[in-house]
């Protein structure tokens, strides 16, 4: 098993945090991550967005979501230090890269399946635009069918 | 005293012989089917709450796969998923 994981990181900010604070938030994430020899694969700022609950009296937070790769080590640190930092209300270290397999094996699983059921039928490999659309009404109306129908003997 | 206990549980038990009684009618229900099997959700992650949302009724509680037929392993899933979210106040602990 290769020692690099893929990590995510989301924390919340107090919405009146400047742009510079949360650059520099960014920054120190980043020298962390550079110094265990990691990588940030991407940034995404959710921006500001009401909290379920409050938090240090804020209804409201600013979050931001980092990808991560790199070794288990990072994240002890990573928690450490984000834990100490004034500025983050609270952040969630996640890691993702099993899930994600398990995620592609089922996917590709479901579609070697469909395939193979396809070629017993001697149909070709995909199912083609016309015939995806086709079978979606056909459902939608027995559902509508079947439900009236209970419908209407209860009511009697 | 042991009277008294007897008296107890005969009640209850009577309560209970009502409550069956008047519950004899078939119910015709829909069998429920999983959202994520049907779907085909692979992966039920945290920060989607549009996901989670359906399956945390008013009061903040994670809804009993009885009620909301989810199949075993995507309540797993799901339940990591909630409570996750809920360290990120994206969905709550508990609303009165």
């Amino acid at each position: 098993m290769s020692a690099e994981r893929q990590y995510e990181l989301v924390y919340i900010t107090p919405p009146d945090t400047t742009e510079e604070a949360l650059a520099e938030l960014h920054q120190q994430v980043a020298s962390v991550v550079e110094r265990f020899k990691g990588r940030i694969d991407r940034t995404e700022p959710w921006g500001r967005r009401r909290l379920a609950y409050s938090i240090n009296n804020q209804r409201e937070g600013n979050y931001v979501l980092e990808v991560i790769f790199g070794p288990a080590a990072l994240t002890t640190e990573l928690d450490r230090r984000l834990r100490v930092l004034d500025v983050v209300m609270r952040h969630l270290i996640v890691r993702v890269d099993e899930d994600l397999a398990v995620a592609e094996r089922a996917k590709a699983r479901r579609k070697a399946a469909t395939v193979s059921r396809r070629v017993r039928r001697g149909l070709p490999p995909e199912p083609t635009e016309t015939e995806l659309h086709r079978r979606k009404d056909d459902d939608d109306d027995m559902d509508g069918g079947l439900e009236m129908g209970f419908r209407g003997g209860r009511e009697q | 005293m042991n009277e008294r206990e007897k008296d107890g549980k005969g009640g209850g038990r009577g309560a209970a012989g009502k409550g069956e009684k008047g519950a004899k009618r078939t119910f015709f229900r829909r069998r429920r089917l999983c959202k994520f099997c049907v779907e085909k959700i692979d992966s039920i992650s945290y920060k989607d709450v549009k996901v989670l949302s359906p399956f945390i009724p008013e009061r903040g509680k994670i809804q009993p796969r009885r009620i909301s037929g989810v199949c075993a392993t995507h309540q797993r899933a799901l339940q990591t998923a909630i409570k996750r979210a809920r360290q990120i106040a994206l969905v709550p602990y508990v609303t009165d």
